[in-house]
């Protein structure tokens, strides 16, 4: 939303009422407290120093110009501290000093510079110091995120996912708040290329009072979304959100059954597991390709293309390591109906004498396993150099096999690339797509979701039109709502029943009403029914929901033609149609009399 | 017992008792006020203010708040009689004395309040 708007609207609305509910959590003017406690001897040195001095002088005999007995009154004395203590030094005044004074000023000149070096140099160090300069940094996020005026989601975990994550939400121009324990990436996220200024602050997410601070009890709190590497403290994130923000959706990730199982307990979170997901996505892949292009098509990067790849074969394969991801792709194998042979070295393989006890990436295991007739190998371990012997083993082994491998740190994404891997699995970005996807469009995530169940066959001519309308890059998906908010110009069309609008029609270029734009719909949601794919003669209504694919340019086009009506006159009257509001009416009055 | 909390009370009491000292007298005769002990309370007073600083609960506040109250009426004090001495024609005659007196009277009432919290908070505390 524009920026001013937003301040417009919620300076009139005056919303965020769920923000009340929560107690504030008691951080933000810690930072000010700090600086007084410490500050308090060094003021009181100070104090003490010139009262001593000012007393000193009033006591200490002097004369004046004449050689008579003059005694010094406070206000000259303070004043004459002042200007000394300060190092101005305007002199003796008003009478020239005797020794006696000197001597005394002497000292105290001394004095006041030990106390203002003392106060001056710890109101230095604390500036130096790790808690104030933490108190600092909690009271500006706190500060930053009380600020926002536009939907945001909290970010706890800001790891490769996290950042994979908000790099997306960022080119969406949707905002966030970034919790992390880790002090080092949350210096990262301030030297990142970010378009919005994002609140990051190092702190336990575990902690509810820190999910507090980073906007739990937020009016405009839209998401919260657990991507720790810590399975407990998603758990706990989870918890924390689903206690004092019910109605606030949450997304989390795990890797444990068990957690997951917990994490349930707790309302209705949004679950990804990358290594359950990517078990499901193989079956897909091996039981409808087309349709599993369709969604790889969908969950892409907008604007990259993606790479001609295989489909997986049917056939035996050959799995090495068998960690949680390892089981949770043979479960998922065995479930397809295929064979599977297990090679993991470590003693925690489970007592099952199918398996092949022996690291991959010796010649004679792979021997054992029959690599030479297998139809495809999974590289699972945790450890990327394995994986990525492992692959080269494989394919001296057997140059044909379909080869599958898990990347889990993003410096490798070059040696894997290169690597000749048909399909690498990162559980990073797949979590971060899948996350993605249920927070900025549950929509999309729907229809993505639930696109391999209407066959192969009603995938590939998807696919197939996709291609044809939008290029070979990977569309961008959007979403426009037919209210007078979302598209205030075809809302008013359609209020005033000039006729049915058809998609066909609405997917023209304002500029050249006779081109369609580079985009399809993916589904139009009407009273709560979605209608898959509609076809282009399909007549849209007020408050009907669209769900669209294509380019970024076809979204400037079509944003066009839903907010300015001269825009919407065009595409639907044609391009002689009246702009000006005085030759509107005219036009109005003609047709309506031909009409007569 | 805690030396912080002897030096904290011994200085707020302080306060108290030598503004209590200079305003004793009557209101308009500078014989009966020396400078000095208004010196003297002034210093205190400052002394007393910084030692409340950074106490975040709630009578800790209200504890600074006083203290602030009282600095700023002895400074007053000291402001008018330095103008009476230094820059007035008249000198330090019955009506700027009865200004400085009254205004240390002032000083004293928020030294009252603050020698009270520090009653209430000790009673309190050891109730508890």
């Amino acid at each position: 939303m524009n920026p001013l708007l937003a301040f417009l609207q919620s300076a009139l609305a005056g919303d965020d009422e769920a923000a009340r509910s929560l107690p504030r959590a008691a951080a933000p003017s810690s930072a000010i407290f700090l600086i007084l406690r410490r500050m308090r001897t060094p003021l009181i040195v100070l104090i003490a120093i010139y009262a001593v001095s000012v007393l000193g002088l009033t006591l200490i005999p002097g004369q004046d110009a004449g050689g008579s007995p003059w005694s010094m009154g406070f206000f000259h004395a303070f004043y004459f501290m002042s200007y000394t203590a300060t190092t101005i030094g305007f002199g003796e005044i008003p009478h020239a000093f005797t020794d006696a004074q000197r001597l005394w000023v002497t000292i105290c000149i001394y004095l006041t510079v030990i106390g203002w070096a003392y106060a001056i140099g710890t109101l230095l160090a604390l500036t130096h110091d790790r808690g104030f300069r933490h108190a600092l940094a909690v009271q500006r996020f706190a500060r930053k995120v009380r600020g926002l005026r536009e939907p945001f989601v909290l970010v706890a975990g800001y790891g490769q996912t996290g950042c994979t994550l908000g790099r997306s939400l960022d080119a969406l121009g949707r905002r966030f708040v970034v919790l992390d324990i880790d002090q080092a990436r949350i210096d990262d996220l301030e030297l990142e290329s970010l378009r919005a200024d994002v609140p990051g602050l190092a702190a336990d997410a575990r902690n509810p009072e820190h999910l507090v601070l980073a906007g739990l009890g937020h009016g405009r709190l839209e998401g919260v979304i657990a991507l720790t590497n810590d399975d407990e403290a998603n758990l706990a994130v989870v918890m924390s959100a689903a206690l004092l923000r019910p109605d606030v959706p949450v997304v989390a990730r795990t890797v444990s059954r068990p957690i997951a199982e917990r994490m349930h307990a707790f309302g209705t979170p949004s679950i990804v597991n990358p290594f359950d997901r990517f078990g499901d996505l193989l079956r897909i892949a091996l039981r409808a390709p087309a349709a599993f292009r369709l969604m790889e098509w969908l969950t892409g990067e907008p604007g990259t293309e993606l790479p001609p790849s295989r489909e997986p074969p049917r056939g035996r394969w050959v799995i090495c390591g068998y960690g949680r991801f390892g089981q949770e792709v043979v479960a998922d194998l065995r479930a397809e109906g295929l064979e599977v042979t297990i090679v993991e070295p470590g003693v925690a393989a489970v007592d099952d004498p199918s398996i092949i006890v022996g690291y991959g990436t010796e010649p004679d295991v792979l021997e054992r396993a029959r690599l030479r007739d297998a139809a495809g190998f999974v590289a699972a371990t945790d450890n990327d150099t394995t994986n990525l012997s492992l692959i080269a083993a494989a394919r001296r082994a057997n140059a044909e096999i379909f080869v599958v491998a898990r990347r889990n740190d993003q410096t490798d994404a070059r040696l894997f690339a290169a690597s000749g891997a048909d399909y690498v699995l990162v559980p990073a970005e797949l979590v971060a797509h899948e996350v993605l996807a249920r927070i900025t469009d549950p929509l999309a995530a729907r229809f993505i979701e639930t696109a391999p169940r209407y066959g192969d066959g009603w995938a590939a001519v998807l696919l197939a039109r996709l291609r044809e309308r939008c290029g070979l890059r990977v569309p961008l998906l959007w979403r426009v709502h037919l209210t007078p908010d979302g598209a205030p110009a075809l809302a008013a069309w359609l209020a005033q029943d000039h006729g049915p609008v058809t998609i066909g029609e609405l997917l023209r270029d304002p500029a050249e009403p006779d081109q369609s734009i580079r985009a399809i719909a993916l589904a139009v949601v009407r009273d709560g029914r979605s209608h898959r794919v509609p076809a282009d003669d399909f007549a849209l209504a007020a408050g009907d929901e669209i769900l669209l694919a294509g380019r970024r340019s076809a979204r400037h086009a079509l944003a066009t033609t839903l907010h300015v009506p001269a825009a919407r006159d065009r595409l639907l009257l044609g391009p002689n149609s009246p702009v000006g509001w005085l030759w509107r009416q005219l036009a109005r009055g003609g047709r309506s009399a031909s009409a007569r | 017992m805690s030396l912080e909390k002897v030096i904290f009370g011994f200085f707020i009491l302080l306060a108290a008792t030598l503004n209590f000292g200079f305003f004793l007298g009557d209101i308009d005769n500078p014989a009966h006020h020396n400078i000095y002990e208004l010196f003297a309370a002034v210093v205190v007073n400052l002394i007393a203010t910084v030692l409340k600083f950074g106490d975040r609960t709630q009578i800790g506040a209200v504890h600074l708040a006083t203290s602030l109250v009282a600095d700023l009426q002895l400074i007053a004090a000291t402001v008018v009689w330095a103008v009476a001495v230094y820059a007035s024609p008249a000198g330090l005659d019955s009506h700027a004395m009865a200004s400085i007196v009254s205004l240390s009277g002032g000083a004293l009432f928020a030294n009252v309040v603050s020698v009270v919290l520090l009653v209430i908070e000790t009673v309190s505390f050891q109730r508890r």
